[in-house]
């Protein structure tokens, strides 16, 4: 009996250790290796799973992510700001809503030396033409023929689509001399990259790899990082103490955790995208207006923005729109920036005009059946599913059964391509391009019946109004035009709900100004902060040295 | 047994061989038709194996390439060129199932399995062949050491019944043998790992060195590998101390055990010599088992340290609906726990001569 | 059970014999006996005690917990402090209040998938054990295709199968992956049973073999399945929690799984949250010890030579 009771005594024992161990936190500290010099920049940006494939074909989903760094677009579009730089083209021009002329820049060299040529960006656009497996933005689903002089590219187009110049404008463009000798590019491993970039590779190993910067890059003086270290397991644990100068990453608690850890760490988290409701278009009773605005005005969507990220993110406006940095495009007539406020009362009444009535703690239909609802989101995904449970407690408050359905991310994309939900999370919006974030959601074109996949317009929105007005964007060559129908667009998403938005996916920008500053901020939001694609480009060339 | 439980627990190990009481070849009997029908029956399993293999990946809810298009979603609106473009790199499987099967009959046959899905362009024999040495390196000897380890515990346990040295490596090994893999893991990474920084926190082996067989490569990736090692002795001692511990008390009762005794044997003689020699026969079949599952490597511990192994690369290939690397993995797994159970049969027959009759 | 007599001992049976005394005892004297022995067991009891305190935890929950398990809009990720034991989670709920209300589930989740699988293992095992011939093979070819095949990837891929169902779909994988083992371990000790007298006996007085295998052989194996069911139990628990670990289960109910899951997301290491790792995973460890140590007790009703105290 003593004995038991000492081995139960030990046990208490443990459990009030643990308890007390709990009360003090460790404060974890970031520890720069010292062994990383000043003008040496440590990015977390590439990812191994565990290992990285030395794979820099930049057009392959598995590239590694510093293939961005070495081969550039001919425009970059950041996302954030919606803003364009010219970059291996110094500009382009519409003469008509079917040909885009691209001016080539000068005294651009490869890597290895070669010159940079209108032949190369002819030669890269047949290329993806070819080997379709390549064109991952499908270029070639709007471009019917290309041409070059010697200093202009002119791509005519197979009908007048003035937003599709973005699209084909941020393109990679690889060398001629080198990719023609290709077999199949679609499955060629480039494991020797040369492109236009800042940055060529330097050592490689499966766990990490370097980068030493191309002294003959066109804007060899704005480029600050000597040398740039891709470690390929970034885990946040990493990420708070290994001392990196930029990041990628979603880190909880960040002010505490990263900025906390030291190393004049700061971050930046604009919004990316816009996580929204797809409601099922195609099934009632969602199809009904005063349904969706019942549900639009139930939900208060600060709370849901708090609950999925943290509070780091703001709750999003029904316009589709990302604020504040792309308040250009807002349309100044709608109310308080597109914001829906909850209102109980209001969202009631609408659901009364819809034959919704709330009896005891239920809404009830016309039909006699409480108003139930199922939201399904991707299993894992757990900013959304944060999002998505303060949605069911919302809802549920004002009477609505709501279940919650979590398939692994596949039958997620699945069931949203087939319609195969009552409300789907998903994200909208993002891409930098006005035409773009509205196109997939708004047009007809993606329509597709319930039970087939249809590969946008998730939600069935069936309106011909709003293609009326995506096909007039896309004739439209003067700004103040394109404006016009960017505001009705952004009426329609507002009055029509045919989404609805929740709050802001972040760009989870984690940046260390101890050896470069000048990073994108708040203060100063230049470029995306993201770690992939081609903006980083855009940072890797404004960031300045401290020492 | 990679599972979560992937030793077999204590009290629960299974003192029983496969087949082992399997009607014996009968004494009139021909033994060659005992052994042709146990090879008869090692195939039929291997080919049902194999079709299962074949069947699994294709349950789960959305192709390969819809796997791939919910990862590209997350950061915004994916076009329809970029699912073409995605699924021509794929190569997302064409032909209806009945083709699909023989082709993969085909691949199973040659060991071809083309190439994989989530790693494209690798192939998935590029794959297994880098992440496989890690795994029988890391898991391999952690199920030797354990089981050695485990077995002397069990031993002593049983011998020195009652006293500390039974309770505490009993209990001890029930608690630690409970203790989930990956909370484990994450305790021991995130102390010796971050807070102390005694050991690298991930890979097989330092960021900037690669692969050779030189002294200083061994060093590093032996210094890499003790944080899974630890995780994984420490959650699976336990089920060997107590499977030895239990088969080995009975046998301590036997006859001949006190026969010896009473012949002025030294204790420890009979301990070790006679009784043990007994009891760790039944243990022999988890081990064997646990040998073959080791191909399979800890998912869950690789998970969290990184650790480039086949359990890493499986769960990746299940998660993303790999179906070329998964059967490839899967294949490999059940051939060598097949394989290893049809060895540890056999050998039972040649440590214990009673049941070769 | 000092009638008991031990037979020679064979390697090819199984050590937990139970010596049958002729007619199959009344159950409630076996629970009775059975109890009685599992008690007298030093490590059992400190088992049974554990096992008590985690089921009486679940069991009042709502009496106990200080808020509501998903009740949030607390501070998030805040040290311990006396509105919070234990701290908060970083989406700002009470860690204490999870770990008293996640006690539910992995009890439940333990409890009904350990007895569900060990009640496919009783009905396959014990039918064949006392089958012969072609049925028996088939049986056999189907277990080993189960024990062959991978667990954790096999879990997975039902799991991704059968996603968004909750508790119920966790408990139907752990139950497809876990009876094989029991089923066979069953299977031999039937096998062993099925040559003894008393079986023959009741085969020569004409009874029918379901009547021989439930009625005559079952409960002579009243032990091993109570073994079989603790052990199963034990792995559907660590199954539980890892499968939620690898958010593979349903991250919106509340158990020691997925606040080991919740945890890991938000790195509760780095936010100095470290009970959110901590206790839910000592809580699984403690469970799963309490039942391995109560088969300690189990083991000891049908082997007397593992019972507690007796030197050799």
């Amino acid at each position: 009996m003593t004995q038991t009771r000492r081995r139960w005594g030990a046990a208490a024992l443990a459990v009030a250790a643990a308890t007390t161990l709990a009360a003090c936190s460790i404060q974890i500290q970031s520890a720069p290796d010292p062994s990383i010099p000043d003008d040496t920049m440590l990015i977390a940006a590439d990812t191994g799973s565990p290992m990285m494939e030395r794979n820099f074909n930049p057009y392959l989903a598995n590239k590694r992510v510093a293939s961005f760094y070495i081969y550039e677009p001919l425009v970059i579009l950041d996302n954030v700001t919606g803003e364009e730089f010219p970059w291996l083209a110094t500009g382009y021009e519409l003469p008509d809503p079917s040909t885009i002329v691209f001016t080539i820049r000068d005294g651009v060299t490869w890597q290895d030396g070669e010159p940079f040529t209108t032949d190369d960006v002819v030669f890269t656009l047949n290329m993806l033409k070819e080997f379709p497996a390549t064109d991952t933005q499908g270029v070639w689903g709007y471009i019917a023929s290309v041409e070059s002089d010697d200093t202009t590219v002119t791509i005519h187009l197979q009908n007048p689509d003035v937003p599709a110049a973005q699209l084909i404008a941020t393109t990679l463009i690889v060398p001629e001399h080198i990719w023609k000798d290709v077999d199949d590019p679609g499955s060629f491993r480039n494991p020797d990259p040369v492109g236009t970039g800042p940055y060529q590779l330097g050592n490689f190993a499966p766990q990490q790899y370097t980068m030493d910067k191309y002294e003959g890059y066109w804007q060899a003086d704005k480029v600050a990082a000597e040398h740039l270290i891709l470690p390929g397991s970034n885990t946040q644990l990493d990420i708070a103490t290994r001392g990196y100068d930029w990041a990628y990453s979603y880190i909880s608690d960040v002010d505490n955790v990263w900025v906390g850890a030291g190393n004049e760490n700061t971050y930046w988290f604009p919004p990316g995208g816009t996580i929204a409701l797809f409601p099922n278009l195609a099934k009632e009773p969602f199809d009904n207006l005063d349904v969706r605005q019942g549900l639009s005005l139930a939900l208060d969507r600060g709370a849901v923005g708090d609950a999925a990220a943290e509070g780091y993110m703001d709750e999003a406006g029904q316009t589709n729109i990302l604020l504040p940095y792309q308040q250009d495009d807002l349309d100044p007539s709608i109310p308080n920036s597109g914001l829906i406020e909850q209102n109980r009362d209001a969202a009631l009444e609408a659901f009364g005009r819809a034959g919704y009535t709330l009896q005891g703690d239920q809404l009830i239909g016309p039909d006699g059946q409480q108003l139930s609802l199922s939201i399904t989101t991707a299993n894992g995904y757990t900013d959304w599913l944060r999002g998505v449970q303060e949605v069911q407690r919302q809802w549920s408050a004002i009477g609505i059964d709501v279940k919650v359905s979590t398939p692994q991310p596949a039958a997620y994309q699945l069931a949203l391509r087939n319609g195969d939900y009552d409300f789907a999370m998903g994200g909208t919006g993002g891409t930098g391009s006005l035409f773009r974030d509205f196109n997939s959601l708004l047009s007809t074109d993606f329509l597709k019946p319930v039970g087939e996949e249809a590969s946008n317009n998730f939600e069935r929105y069936d309106n011909p109004d709003a293609q009326a007005l995506l096909d007039q964007y896309k004739v439209a060559l003067d700004d103040d035009e394109r404006r016009e129908i960017g505001y009705q667009l952004q009426q329609i998403v507002y009055n029509d709900l045919p989404v609805l938005a929740l709050y802001y996916g972040g760009s989870w920008g984690l940046m260390s100004n101890a050896k470069f500053t000048n990073w994108p901020s708040a203060d100063n939001p230049y470029a995306s902060p993201k770690t992939y694609e081609s903006t980083p480009l855009i940072v890797l060339t404004s960031l300045e040295a401290v020492k | 047994m990679t599972s979560v439980t992937a030793a077999p627990r204590g009290v629960d190990a299974d003192p029983e061989v496969d087949e082992k009481t399997e009607a014996p070849p009968s004494r009139s009997g021909n033994p060659w038709g005992y052994i042709l029908r146990k090879i008869g029956l090692f195939l039929l399993t291997l080919w049902a194996a194999v079709t299962v293999n074949f069947i699994l990946p294709r349950l789960m809810p959305g192709t390969p390439a819809d796997a791939a298009l919910a990862r590209l979603a997350q950061n915004g609106p994916v076009s329809e060129a970029t699912k073409a473009a995605i699924e021509a790199q794929l190569g997302v499987p064409t032909g209806n199932l009945f083709e699909q099967y023989i082709q993969y009959l085909g691949q199973v046959v040659t060991l071809n399995f083309g190439v994989s899905y989530t790693f494209y362009p690798q192939t998935v024999s590029e794959l297994v062949s880098t992440a496989l040495p890690y795994t029988l390196v890391l898991v391999g000897l952690v199920t030797i050491i354990a089981f050695i380890l485990g077995t002397l515990l069990g031993v002593l346990a049983a011998w020195k019944r009652g006293t500390w040295l039974d309770t505490l490596p009993t209990v001890g090994g029930a608690f630690m043998s409970a203790f989930p893999y990956f909370w484990t893991a994450l305790l021991l990474l995130f102390f010796a790992g971050y807070v102390w920084r005694l050991f690298p926190t991930s890979g097989a082996y330092g960021p900037t060195a690669t692969p050779a067989f030189t002294w200083d490569f061994f060093v590093d990736a032996l210094y890499h590998a003790i944080l899974p090692a630890v995780t994984i002795l420490i959650t699976s001692l336990g089920g060997w101390i107590l499977g030895m511990r239990n088969t080995m008390i009975p046998t301590l009762g036997d006859d001949y055990v006190a026969f010896a005794e009473a012949n002025g044997l030294k204790p420890r003689t009979v301990a070790l010599r006679y009784a043990a020699r007994n009891a760790i026969l039944p243990n022999l079949t988890s081990f064997g088992l646990a040998l073959g599952g080791v191909v399979g490597g800890s998912i869950l511990v690789e998970q969290v340290f990184g650790y480039p192994g086949v359990g890493y690369l499986l769960f990746n290939a299940v998660t993303n609906q790999d179906y070329p690397l998964m059967q490839a993995l899967f294949l490999m797994i059940t051939l060598s726990v097949l394989v290893a159970n049809f060895i540890v049969d056999i050998l039972y027959g040649v440590l214990d001569p009673r049941t070769r009759r | 059970m000092t009638t008991t007599r031990q037979p020679m001992r064979d390697a090819t049976q199984d050590i937990r014999t139970v010596q049958p005394t002729g007619a199959p005892p009344n159950p409630w004297q076996v629970f009775a006996r059975t109890a009685g022995t599992i008690w007298s067991n030093g490590k059992a009891r400190l088992g049974l005690i554990i096992l008590a305190f985690f089921v009486l935890l679940a069991i009042f929950a709502p009496l106990i917990a200080p808020y509501g398990a998903t009740e949030n809009g607390f501070d998030r990720s805040a040290d311990a402090s006396p509105e919070h034991w234990l701290g908060t989670t970083a989406a700002g709920e009470d860690v204490l209040s999870q770990l008293i209300w996640g006690a539910q589930i992995s009890i439940f989740v333990g409890l009904v998938a350990g007895a569900l699988s060990t009640l496919v293992a009783v009905l396959v095992g014990l039918s064949w054990g006392y089958t012969r011939g072609f049925i028996a093979d088939v049986i056999n070819f189907i277990v080993n295709l189960f024990l062959v095949i991978p667990g954790l990837p096999l879990m997975i891929v039902i799991a991704a199968y059968l996603s968004g169902g909750g508790i119920g779909m966790i408990i139907v994988v752990v139950v497809i992956t876990g009876w094989a083992w029991g089923a066979r371990v069953l299977r031999s000790q039937t096998q062993s049973l099925r040559s003894r007298d008393f079986v023959t006996a009741a085969v020569f007085s004409g009874e029918r073999p379901f009547r021989i295998v439930f009625r005559e052989i079952l409960p002579n194996m009243t032990s091993l399945i109570v073994g079989s069911f603790f052990g199963a139990a034990t792995a559907a628990i660590l199954a539980e929690a890892g499968l939620e670990f690898l958010g593979l289960g349903d991250s919106s109910i509340v158990s020691w799984g997925t606040m080991l899951f919740w945890a890991q997301n938000s790195n509760a290491l780095l936010t100095g949250q470290w009970a959110l790792l901590f206790a839910p995973g000592l809580c699984i460890a403690l469970l799963a010890t309490s039942l391995t140590l109560i088969n300690f007790g189990v083991d000891g009703i049908s082997n007397p030579r593992l019972r507690e105290g007796k030197q050799r």
